[in-house]
């Protein structure tokens, strides 16, 4: 069975952040999850501008291109949804705790440089894409009930994982150990 | 090497012409298809024979390429519901990637006419 309760911490602890539980357990609504869905996307557009004004590694560079073109266009596509839907997403408390934890993340980062900074950003875009995608595909698939957003986070989950792939990669390439 | 003429639907206005497969311009080959979704190319290998064209179609959310690896020819970027069409008018073999997401391989063999 899927538990929410292990998203929360999990999330809590690549977010920086301490996410209360009862945020991962309660059932979200097809607007809160596409704000959080969306937020998520945009958080990790951020990680990537700061990835490739801090890194120098081409292949920390290329990762970086590569989750802002496709965050960018998959959130293109949440746009044109609420759009043509004509609703508005609604902030949660799991969008805030992801801000905030991203927000102390991104303050970790900017002390860093050269190969620490690459090992962070590294480590980092493999544990949140991890966390992501279990929360897309454990809670927010299941629990839309609006079915063009339910396939577009499908869509948007094999986008996800083949992040997740790349970002293992990254981190392997760069030797940066445990 | 194979060579290649490219006519984008992407890329539409902006044809590149790397050969004439033709001596008129006018294409008498048979027009395949490979699409990419799901981050796989399918078919992954495909046969064409000299003088046919690929038209490769992203379903995809994501942009993707379909890059030969040694840059012989490229799609360049394809958004979601682009498509790019190639034509390959010489015999050979070649290995391509999406140069966004390189673990996305593929492989055009073509046969003599």
């Amino acid at each position: 069975m899927f538990n929410t309760l292990k998203i929360a911490a999990a999330a809590a602890v690549v977010a920086g952040s301490f996410i209360a539980p009862a945020v991962a357990e309660d059932k979200m609504n097809d607007l809160e999850i596409a704000h959080t869905a969306y937020t998520a996307g945009n958080l990790d557009i951020r990680y990537a501008h700061l990835a490739l004004a801090l890194s120098e590694d081409a292949s920390v560079r290329e990762f970086a291109s590569t989750m802002i073109r496709d965050h960018s266009a998959v959130n293109d596509e949440a746009v044109a949804l609420i759009t043509k839907l004509k609703v508005t997403p609604q902030d949660n408390g799991l969008s805030q705790a992801l801000v905030k934890g991203a927000a102390e993340k991104r303050a970790e980062f900017v002390k860093l440089s050269g190969k620490a900074f690459d090992c962070a950003y590294a480590k980092n875009e493999l544990g949140y894409h991890q966390i992501v995608n279990q929360t897309v595909e454990g809670k927010f698939i299941p629990e839309a009930t609006v079915a063009p957003l339910k396939d577009l986070l499908k869509s948007a989950l094999v986008t996800f994982k083949a992040h997740e792939k790349h970002a293992e990669n990254m981190v392997k390439g760069l030797n940066c150990g445990a | 090497m194979l060579r290649i003429r490219k006519i984008g639907g992407a890329l539409l206005g902006a044809i590149i012409l790397l050969t004439a497969a033709c001596g008129n311009g006018a294409f008498a080959g048979e027009t395949h298809q490979v699409v990419i979704e799901r981050f796989e190319f399918v078919p992954a290998t495909i046969t064409i024979r000299a003088g046919d064209a690929i038209e490769f179609v992203n379903r995809d959310i994501a942009p993707h390429t379909a890059t030969e690896v040694e840059g012989e020819w490229d799609t360049t970027e394809l958004a979601k519901g682009q498509a790019s069409r190639l034509e390959f008018a010489a015999a050979g073999t070649s290995d391509y990637f999406c140069a966004f997401h390189p673990h996305m391989k593929g492989k055009v063999i073509v046969t003599p006419q």
